[in-house]
């Protein structure tokens, strides 16, 4: 046998060691009852350097994602790796581990020195940021199993107006708000606990997580990816990110025609139109009321910090000491249910009550401090969306907007300039000679652009 | 394929998808709700077929029937599984059938608009987004209130009674509130004439309690040795020094019970027994309290509840049935008596029944149960305090509860009581436990020996008589040790070793009873066995040595009297008529017998 041979035979007999290992550390007993076990709630644990594959297959896809994004602007190849991701990291990997919730071990790092956070849990969490960072969302767009599932399930996408749009927005800040504090204080993981998708790749979840799950799902056939849009936490990070992005999807390789297909082919009403100036300018009170937000802004701060400091008592309660702490106060009756297994466990524990209302208070005061960050950071929030309405972008073209474009391509796909442009660069031909007659920002100034016909089906 | 049959196909390739899922869906749903209002594993048939079998433990047609109905119950449960995990994956399949198909017919129809002339007003769209995110701020603004508004502050209520209570805790502790008696925290029962133990129990509010004067006058050992204060006799010895004790009785028959009363609550704690009154202790999950008797009659003087005070666990620990959370026996000087429960929760009450004081060592960490019982000598109040998160001997100021002295103890875990023996003119603390039997000194808790001869679980504690102290354990064994500098083994023996019952010693004789059942007699110099006696029951309760005699209650209630000497002679094998663990308590002409739900005193 050759040396590579007996070094291949023996990686992979340390692999199949690995995966062993990392099935039963401790093997169960043999027992002929016929009993069969039942499954946990979470994936079983992996072998790291399984995980380390994991972050591999993050990498890789993000890396594919861009390329395809990018230079081959294909929107066939997305919707593969897409279906790949969701098959890997949803259906293989049983949804876990995902960039999603580690936001939450990332909080829980941070606030909690006892807590080490693993390096695949920052890996998930930091790669898709700076990719982001670099190349838009393209972790949306290929990489995250919950958005695929929707994604693919998109059938007659209706466009939501912006008034209803927009204030949706607040609340994934608030979700991300609520997941860093209660995974801050060690609560709970919420974006784990309520994740309406996990239960279908895992094929296991409670009944009302199975109904939110597929009310996602079948609102997700008309209003495309709700939970990434309206709810998804770390979609707020990765929109920050994208703001910022170096570069970003372009629906056209070359000029635009304003042909407007691509704002009508994109379910995410994420595709702003050409600017108008002049209508712009005329709006004179748009800037003053512009500077009333911005003076209104701090108050808007203090205001939601003087609210979440009111509030930290009834979020609280969602941490089980507060909560264990208050139902042997308020129902002290329930120290004699058998069935109450936190109370049962409390009462064996033999601790005293001191000791529990003493590390409930202990809770609460860091539910204090945290419920007036999450009020402040809302106020802030709801300031800059306000002012954001009125912030004036001029772009002349089509274009996606940065923060909300899950750079699916679609658009590259409807864009009839660049299956134009793709068609000409085979033959070696200039692109650009059936441009758009009419001037931007001008209504009626689209024109069919060759090989418009063609595209229709 | 042409395109319009594409759409054809795939339209009825949704709608049959569509349908299958609504359909699935729907049938879920039934499932779900059956499943919620009947749970086939929550029967009542079940339980009420559990409910008779209780009343008939041994028809065995009925427990085969519940078998058979339990089982169908578990099938019917895993039926309903199968089909939630079926319909759930059936459920997906026609949902991603649906939405594809959807999808398709969606491309298939496709067509593009041309582009709308009139440009929506961007100026308008912009206003109603302000608008409308400032009604959803306007929300959160509402919602944050309510959560407010609707919310109750429990710990903080909580903190606000527990201050109030601390204050009526330390007012009840260090000021005798001697006006009506708190119905809720102690009763008092009867104000028996009796008693005779002077106490006022009509003085002014705000006086301070007599007990903790420091010139309260503490027994002699002459006087504590004409009474049963404490676990096994005067200094937990096992040797009574009353006369007359009975050797005839028969609880079934009532033949010479003078009295008999039931008992309030579960306790293993044995009475003990001081001028007029009797005093035990019990124990529920919700509750503790000491109780006293008029020893005459059987009248309940006073009870008093203990607890609620600072580091009182909120409920009681685990602990074993055959233990209790009241297994540890009272002690008494005459002055006030003095109680320690499971919950670490010490106590010392007036003879009236009022609280002097009490305070918590901590939650003892004790998979039985904490057993060991108090003793009193002077001002010191003696607790041997070994648990599974350290061991300590340590003597309170019994007026104030204070900490007079505290030693750390380098052995493990134990059930036993600690005993006062004089040596070499001054009174030790012998305590029994695994690895050693050690003495401390009374005044002030230093180690003056040790012998390192024991082992286990230990629960008997040990004996002094002669100058020479007996431990035994069993699966250990049994130990006559010379105290001394260093102290000396002198024999051992191994043929019978009790588990609970301690041994007593007197006149050269050494009584060990086991709890298989057997009763042994040793030369307590030489380690020599006398006789044994073999009963039909095991010992919990510890043999006393009274009026010449050694009284041996097995768990029975039989209780075995043989003349205290080295031949086997039986005075009799009186049957009390119901089970019992506590070790009995002697006044003259008198046994107090704890039987498993009665008190009884024993006369002729």
């Amino acid at each position: 046998m050759s040396k590579w041979k007996k070094t291949g035979s023996a990686f992979f007999l340390s692999v199949l060691e690995g995966i062993s290992f990392a099935q039963q550390r401790f093997p169960k007993p043999e027992f002929e009852t016929g009993y069969v076990q039942p499954s946990p709630e979470t994936p079983a644990p992996r072998a790291l350097f399984l995980e380390y594959l994991d972050v591999g297959v993050l990498f890789l896809v993000l890396l594919l994602a861009s390329w395809l994004i990018y230079r081959k602007r294909s929107r066939r190849g997305i919707l593969w790796l897409s279906v790949f991701s969701l098959a890997y990291f949803g259906f293989y990997r049983e949804g876990c581990i995902c960039a999603v919730g580690s936001v939450q071990n990332v909080a829980l790092s941070l606030f909690r020195p006892e807590y080490a956070i693993s390096l695949t849990a920052l890996a998930f969490f930091l790669i898709p940021l700076v990719f982001t960072l670099f190349h838009g969302r393209t972790f949306c767009a290929a990489a995250c199993p919950l958005g695929a599932i929707q994604d693919l399930l998109v059938a007659k996408p209706v466009a939501l107006a912006p008034w209803v749009r927009k204030p949706l927005g607040l609340i994934p800040h608030l979700y991300l708000g609520l997941a860093v504090l209660f995974a801050a204080t060690g609560t709970e993981f919420i974006i784990c606990r309520y994740d309406p998708f996990v239960g279908f790749f895992r094929l296991d979840a409670r009944f009302v997580m199975v109904i939110l799950g597929i009310g996602f799902l079948v609102l997700g056939l008309f209003v495309a990816r709700p939970y990434c849009r309206f709810l998804c936490p770390y979609g707020v990070l990765l929109s920050w990110m994208s703001r910022f992005s170096k570069r970003s999807l372009s629906i056209t390789p070359a000029e635009c025609i304003d042909c407007k297909l691509c704002a009508k082919s994109c379910p995410f009403d994420a595709i702003e139109k050409p600017t108008n100036r002049q209508a712009a300018d005329v709006k004179e009170s748009n800037a003053k009321r512009f500077l009333v937000y911005g003076l209104l802004l701090p108050v808007f701060v203090a205001g939601g910090c003087f609210l979440g400091g009111r509030a930290h008592v009834f979020l609280s309660k969602a941490h089980p000491d507060v909560r264990l702490a208050e139902l042997l106060i308020s129902q002290p009756e329930v120290r004699n249910d058998p069935d109450n297994i936190d109370v049962q466990a409390f009462l064996a524990s033999g601790k005293t009550m001191e000791t529990l209302i003493a590390g409930a208070l202990v809770v609460r005061q860091e539910f204090y401090y945290g419920s007036l960050i999450l009020g402040a950071f809302m106020g802030l929030v709801a300031g800059l969306m306000l002012l954001n309405q009125l912030a004036f972008r001029e772009h002349t073209d089509y274009e996606p907007n940065k923060a909300d474009c899950f750079s699916c391509g679609r658009c590259m796909d409807y864009c009839p300039v660049g299956k134009e442009v793709g068609k000409t660069r085979e033959v070696g031909k200039n692109p650009g000679g059936w441009k758009n007659p009419g001037g931007l920002g001008k209504p009626g100034r689209c024109g069919k652009p060759p090989g418009f016909d063609e595209y229709l089906i | 394929m042409k395109k319009k049959n594409k759409i054809k196909r795939f339209t009825n390739l949704a709608a049959g998808a569509g349908a299958a899922g609504a359909l699935i869906a729907f049938l879920l749903l039934l499932n779900y709700l059956q499943l919620e209002r009947a749970d086939p594993l929550e029967s009542t048939a079940r339980a009420a077929l559990l409910e008779r079998l209780e009343a008939e433990p041994n028809n065995e047609a009925l427990k085969e029937d519940i078998r058979n109905l339990d089982l169908l119950a578990r099938k019917a449960f895993f039926n309903n599984q199968w089909q939630i995990n079926t319909g759930a994956v059936l459920l997906l399949i026609s949902a991603i059938i649906f939405g594809f198909s959807l999808n398709v017919l969606n491309t298939l129809k496709a067509s593009i608009e041309m582009p709308e002339q009139d440009e929506p007003e961007e100026a308008r769209a912009s206003r109603l987004s302000q608008r409308g995110i400032l009604i959803a701020g306007a929300i959160l603004v509402l919602a944050a209130l309510g959560a407010t508004y609707f919310s109750s502050d429990y710990l903080q209520s909580f903190q606000a009674s527990a201050t109030k209570t601390t204050v009526a805790q330390v007012e009840q502790i260090e000021v005798v509130d001697a006006g009506a008696p708190d119905m809720e925290s102690g009763t008092v029962i009867e104000q028996d004439s009796s008693a005779g133990f002077g106490q006022d129990t009509t003085a002014a509010p705000n006086q301070p309690a007599a007990e903790s004067a420091p010139s309260a006058s503490y027994p002699t050992i002459e006087a504590i040795l004409q009474q049963h204060g404490s676990f096994r006799g005067p200094l937990g010895n096992g040797v009574s020094f009353q006369k007359n004790i009975p050797t005839d009785w028969d609880g079934a028959e009532g033949r010479n019970i003078l009295w008999k009363i039931p008992l309030p609550q579960k306790g293993n704690n044995s009475p003990i027994v001081w001028g007029n009154q009797l005093f035990l202790a019990a124990a529920g999950r919700n509750s503790r309290a000491v109780y006293a008797y008029n020893r005459h009659s059987g009248a309940l003087l006073w009870q008093q509840a203990i607890g609620n005070m600072s580091g009182s666990p909120a409920s009681p620990p685990k602990v074993s049935d055959d233990t209790g959370l009241s297994a540890p026996t009272l002690t008494t000087d005459g002055i006030r008596v003095y109680a320690i429960f499971a919950t670490g929760d010490v106590a010392a009450l007036d003879l009236s029944g009022r609280i002097v004081w009490a305070k918590n060592l901590g939650v003892p960490d004790n998979h039985y149960g904490h057993s060991s019982s108090l003793l009193s000598w002077q001002e010191k109040l003696f607790i041997q305090y070994d648990t599974n998160k350290g061991c300590k001997v340590m003597a309170l100021d019994c007026g104030t509860g204070a900490t007079l002295w505290e030693t750390q103890r380098k052995v493990k875990i134990s059930w036993a009581s600690p005993i006062l023996a004089s040596i070499g003119g001054k009174y030790q603390l012998v305590l029994s436990a695994d690895p050693l039997v050690a003495a401390y000194d009374a005044d002030s808790g230093k180690e003056l020996w040790r012998a390192d001869c024991m082992m286990g679980e230990v629960g008997p504690s040990p004996a002094f008589s002669d100058g020479l102290v007996f431990a035994a354990n069993e699966y250990a064994r049994l130990a006559a040790i010379r105290p001394g500098n260093p102290a000396t083994v002198v024999w051992e023996q191994n043929e019978y070793l009790p588990e609970v019952a301690s041994p007593v010693a007197a006149n050269g004789l050494l009584y060990v009873a086991t709890s298989y059942g057997v009763l042994a007699c040793y030369d307590a110099k030489s380690g020599e066995k006398y006789w044994e006696h073999e009963c039909d029951a095991g010992f919990y309760a510890s043999p006393l040595i009274a009026d010449g005699k050694l009284y041996a209650l097995d768990m029975s209630g039989v209780m075995h009297i043989f003349r205290h000497d080295k031949e086997k002679q039986l005075t009799g094998e009186p049957s009390l008529g119901e089970k019992a663990v506590a070790t009995p308590a002697f006044a003259n002409g008198r046994i107090y017998i704890r039987g498993e739900k009665h008190l009884y005193c024993i006369g002729s």
